[in-house]
């Protein structure tokens, strides 16, 4: 699939949000959307996937059967979980059995069994995120756009995404995906695609550029959130290691952590 | 696309906002035949006129049922053209669903009468030119709805303009005498065709209205749709 000098933006007198973007993505091959929050990764996804027309340029050769899981699902619908993933199964043109089939597999697969007969807007957030992304597996796509995947879900679900890329993968589709949270180190084969000022640029891999490590100094209490960001910008992330000094009394956290990243490796 | 269409009709059903269309409705039928006995052909063509507005509030409130993320699952799902027309059917059938309740209603509170003259038309010949009045201001009604819609308009502010100003336009410029009749679907044309001489070049004259300005109408509605993304 190909994005070809594809321009964007959602209002006729606003700024273009994306602009003259040229990628491609082959079967088989799994992208990682990387950016800072509001550049357009959801934007750039959603016109992989079809959600939105480019206002210049083209998408060639999209996989007949796209896989959509929005960032936010939307939970206010007045089905149960059962009703409605039934009810799109068979949108996405399963007949009565096999939809039946294929929600009984992914609600099982993806912990929803308990929850099949609950309300929609009586999920939880990451409840309705696995809902999400259960109707995208309904049928087997070509092409999976999974926006924030990671987002809300518990561990278990969360180490079952890769997983599930890997099946779309195996099956000869591909995959884009979006995150800021540094989750798709469980990706390691992934191409990395950086959303900034509009356009997207891909990072390839230079095995004989030279690499620095960065020891970066954080309070003990913010390197979750330090590493996510590093990652999600395309560094690195070596280890974590208390700081040496961190028995002294600190002035803010009284605890600190050093992270250590190689920088120069992905850029 | 029947899977899509019976998904959007559930939603619009299980969410219980199709009461309020429904009882405006009834309300303006009870109106409508409070007053007195009429014969079907006259009374059917007033019932069309009366339901124009709330057929296309209906509409609108089914469009706007769905999530916008969820109108966008679908589109990826069974293709942006394919969304656009199963939202437009199911409105039509939830309309079809309300002309019949129309059709039936009047028969059910003695709204209607038979022949009172030798010249006057048989019920068969009033009741089909009353389905066809009806049927005449589905089309309309639902590109009217689907084009104060979220998804078409953007904003619900935005929206109820769009109807109010479609509901009150289709009555005023429909007024005998009006200058630019054609800017509204032919509904006051339709029931004054109906309570008068119906002869067949007229009918076949209203229809292709009905049909050009729905059509122009539903045009419109999807210009919009393509130009909000």
């Amino acid at each position: 699939m190909r994005l070809e000098n594809v321009w964007l933006r959602y209002h006729r007198r606003g700024p273009w949000v994306l602009r003259g973007v040229d990628v491609r993505i082959g079967p088989g091959e799994v992208a990682v959307v990387l950016g800072r929050n509001g550049v357009g990764k959801s934007t750039l996804l959603q016109v992989a996937g079809g959600v939105l027309r480019p206002g210049r340029g083209r998408v060639a050769d999209r996989p007949g059967r796209v896989g959509w899981v929005p960032e936010r699902f939307p939970a206010d619908q007045p089905f149960t979980v059962a009703r409605y993933l039934t009810g799109m199964a068979r949108v996405a043109g399963l007949d009565g059995p096999a939809a039946d089939e294929a929600v009984t597999g992914w609600t099982d697969r993806l912990g929803l069994a308990a929850f099949r007969a609950v309300r929609l807007p009586e999920l939880s957030k990451g409840t309705a995120q696995k809902v999400g992304l259960a109707q995208a597996m309904l049928r087997p796509p070509g092409l999976l756009v999974l926006d924030e995947p990671w987002e809300g879900l518990d561990a278990t679900t969360r180490e079952l995404v890769p997983e599930l890329i890997d099946e779309v993968l195996t099956a000869g589709g591909a995959v884009l995906v979006s995150d800021h949270r540094g989750e798709t180190v469980r990706l390691p084969g992934a191409r990395r695609w950086t959303v900034a000022d509009g356009t997207v640029t891909e990072e390839t891999s230079a095995p004989d550029e030279a690499i620095a490590v960065v020891e970066v100094a954080v309070p003990a209490a913010r390197v979750a959130g330090t590493v996510a960001r590093l990652r999600a910008d395309g560094h690195q992330v070596l280890r974590v290691r208390p700081d040496a000094s961190s028995n002294k009394p600190q002035a803010v956290d009284g605890a600190g952590a050093v992270v250590e990243q190689a920088a120069g490796e992905t850029r | 696309m029947s899977a899509l269409i019976r998904l959007r009709l559930a939603g619009f059903l299980r969410t219980g906002r199709a009461l309020a269309p429904l009882l405006a409705g009834l309300v303006v039928l009870g109106t409508l035949y409070g007053g007195g006995r009429a014969q079907p052909a006259e009374a059917y063509g007033v019932s069309a006129v009366v339901l124009f507005p709330v057929l296309a509030w209906q509409t609108k409130i089914l469009l706007d049922v769905e999530p916008d993320v969820q109108r966008r699952l679908a589109q990826v799902a069974v293709g942006v053209a394919r969304e656009r027309l199963a939202g437009l059917l199911a409105a039509g059938v939830a309309a079809l669903v309300a002309v019949a309740v129309a059709l039936v209603f009047p028969w059910l509170v003695g709204g209607v009468t038979g022949p009172v003259d030798p010249s006057d038309r048989s019920v068969p010949v009033g009741v089909a030119l009353g389905v066809w009045a009806h049927l005449l201001a589905v089309p309309a009604a639902v590109a009217l709805g689907a084009l104060a819609s979220r998804a078409s308009v953007g904003g619900a502010g935005y929206g109820v303009a769009v109807l109010a100003l479609g509901g009150v336009g289709a009555v005023v410029l429909g007024l005998a005498g009006s200058v630019v009749p054609w800017l509204a679907p032919p509904i006051m044309a339709t029931a004054r065709t109906t309570a008068g001489d119906a002869a067949a070049l007229t009918l076949l004259g209203l229809t292709a209205w009905a049909v050009a300005w729905s059509a122009a109408a539903f045009g419109g509605y999807l210009w919009r749709r393509r130009a909000q993304g």
